[in-house]
């Protein structure tokens, strides 16, 4: 059946924005907002993935996994490699994977001042102050 | 000035200054002295093309048999639609605030493009209706599909199993972002790499027959030849897991490209199969010149979507386990 099933897939339903379900992945009743440092930025398809240290009320480290968007498209607005530098401090509003790991889609990716990490950086204009 | 705002304003100018001279949709013939040429002499449609679009493949029901947009009609739904906001979530399938990720439509290259539909016959704009045979093996696909989505990988999509987008056709589609291309002509062949999902499609163009009809491959088998100054692609041989709006395996595809001036080629498709539909349909699109390169696109190489869907669905089963 599984073999059969795979054949099934109507490619003009690919949704435009989405390379796979976020329903599939994350859970909508488990928002988060998470407050961290950046220990690394996977540039990797399809999705970039942030891991950052998160500290828990009881002074332990959680290490997460924030799922991002497509490299090619943060590259064609002037993102690098060093645009996000390990020990950066980030806040990430976003779901957390339905099988309760430590992971999350972000969201909503900002500084801890409100700005947002992402925007107003192409290649044209000024990257976000660190 | 925001720049996404910025970016759609510097579009809609050109939008305005070039397109509506003349429709795309009936553009001026192109002489072959006007037409660039490659190094063997044909017409050149070598470099970085972007086919991003915001017209929809089949026209608003509201624009009944309204096939062109007056320039300003055409510039205020360019506008429009490239500054719609993201969907609310987080109940729809939105993963993100889409603009942070550069993911948005404002930031996509388009050509000028009058029509109201990419669909230029049926003249309705729509996609001619269904056999009934068609209908029935659609249903047939979903419903042994149905409840087994979540089986194993092999369960899920090709686009989330990084084998192809549907994009890819042919006939090749816009898609939501990166919606770009790089055509590569060599003596005897045209190459077209996408960079949505990675593939190239090899196209002969040394009047080589088709595979024969026992070989059948992801991307069909395209041949080509030129016509004048367009490239006419005809691809057969496609497999039953590549339906293209509910099409069977012996979808037969004629593609044509032609550029029609430095910065554009206007590609347009005709799709036939009488096993799904009852007339064959034919669509355009214009692809506009963009500033390269392509972007590598290892879809497959950090693909932990596909492990964690799987895991979600083994988490939700094990939840309705519990609760019985």
């Amino acid at each position: 059946m599984k073999l059969l099933v795979s054949c099934l897939i109507v490619l003009a339903a690919v949704p435009a924005w989405a390379h796979h379900s976020f329903a599939a992945e994350f859970d909508v009743t488990k928002p988060v907002k998470l407050e961290g440092t950046v220990r690394k930025m996977e540039w990797i398809n399809p999705h970039s993935w942030i891991h950052i240290d998160v500290k828990n009320p009881d002074g332990t480290v959680t290490n997460w996994m924030i799922e991002g968007g497509s490299p090619n498209s943060l590259l064609r607005r002037g993102f690098n490699k060093h645009s996000l530098e390990p020990g950066t401090q980030i806040v990430v509003e976003g779901y957390q994977a339905k099988d309760g790991a430590s992971r999350a889609n972000g969201r909503d990716l900002t500084f801890p001042d409100g700005r947002k990490l992402f925007i107003g950086s192409n290649p044209d204009e000024k990257a976000p102050e660190k | 000035m925001d720049w996404r705002f910025r970016n759609s304003l510097i579009l809609l100018a050109g939008l305005a200054s070039v397109a509506f001279g003349a429709p795309p949709g009936a553009p001026p013939a192109t002489t072959a002295e006007r037409s660039p040429r490659a190094a063997d002499g044909k017409p050149d449609l070598e470099g970085y093309w972007s086919n991003g679009s915001v017209t929809p493949l089949e026209r608003p029901k509201e624009l009944g048999n309204k096939a062109f947009f007056t320039p300003e009609e055409a510039g205020q739904y360019a506008k429009q639609e490239l500054s719609k906001p993201e969907p609310p979530g987080p109940d729809t399938d939105t993963h993100y605030n889409l603009a942070q990720y550069g993911l948005d439509k404002s930031q996509m290259n388009i050509a000028a493009n009058l029509r109201t539909s990419l669909i230029t016959d049926p003249p309705d704009g729509q996609i001619p209706p269904m056999t009934p045979e068609a209908v029935q093996r659609n249903s047939d696909r979903a419903a042994a599909r149905k409840g087994h989505e979540f089986d194993g990988p092999e369960n899920r999509g090709l686009a989330e199993q990084c084998i192809l987008w549907g994009n890819e056709g042919p006939p090749m589609m816009p898609v939501g972002y990166n919606s770009n291309l790089q055509i590569v002509q060599g003596p005897g062949y045209v190459a077209i790499l996408q960079e949505m999902i990675h593939d190239v499609r090899m196209i002969p163009t040394d009047h080589s027959p088709h595979l024969p009809s026992t070989i059948r491959q992801w991307f069909g088998d395209s041949r080509g030849h030129w016509e004048g100054d367009t490239l006419v692609v005809d691809t057969t041989n496609f497999t039953e897991r590549t339906p293209f709006h509910g099409s069977s395996e012996n979808l037969h595809v004629v593609e044509r490209f032609r550029r029609v001036n430095a910065d554009t080629i206007l590609y347009q498709f005709t799709v036939d199969d009488p096993a799904t539909w009852a007339r064959p349909w034919s669509a355009e699109i214009p692809m506009t010149k963009i500033k390269g390169p392509i972007f590598e696109y290892a879809c497959h190489e950090g693909n932990y979507g596909i492990v964690n869907s799987l895991s979600g669905a083994r988490a939700e089963e094990r939840k309705q386990q519990v609760a019985k």
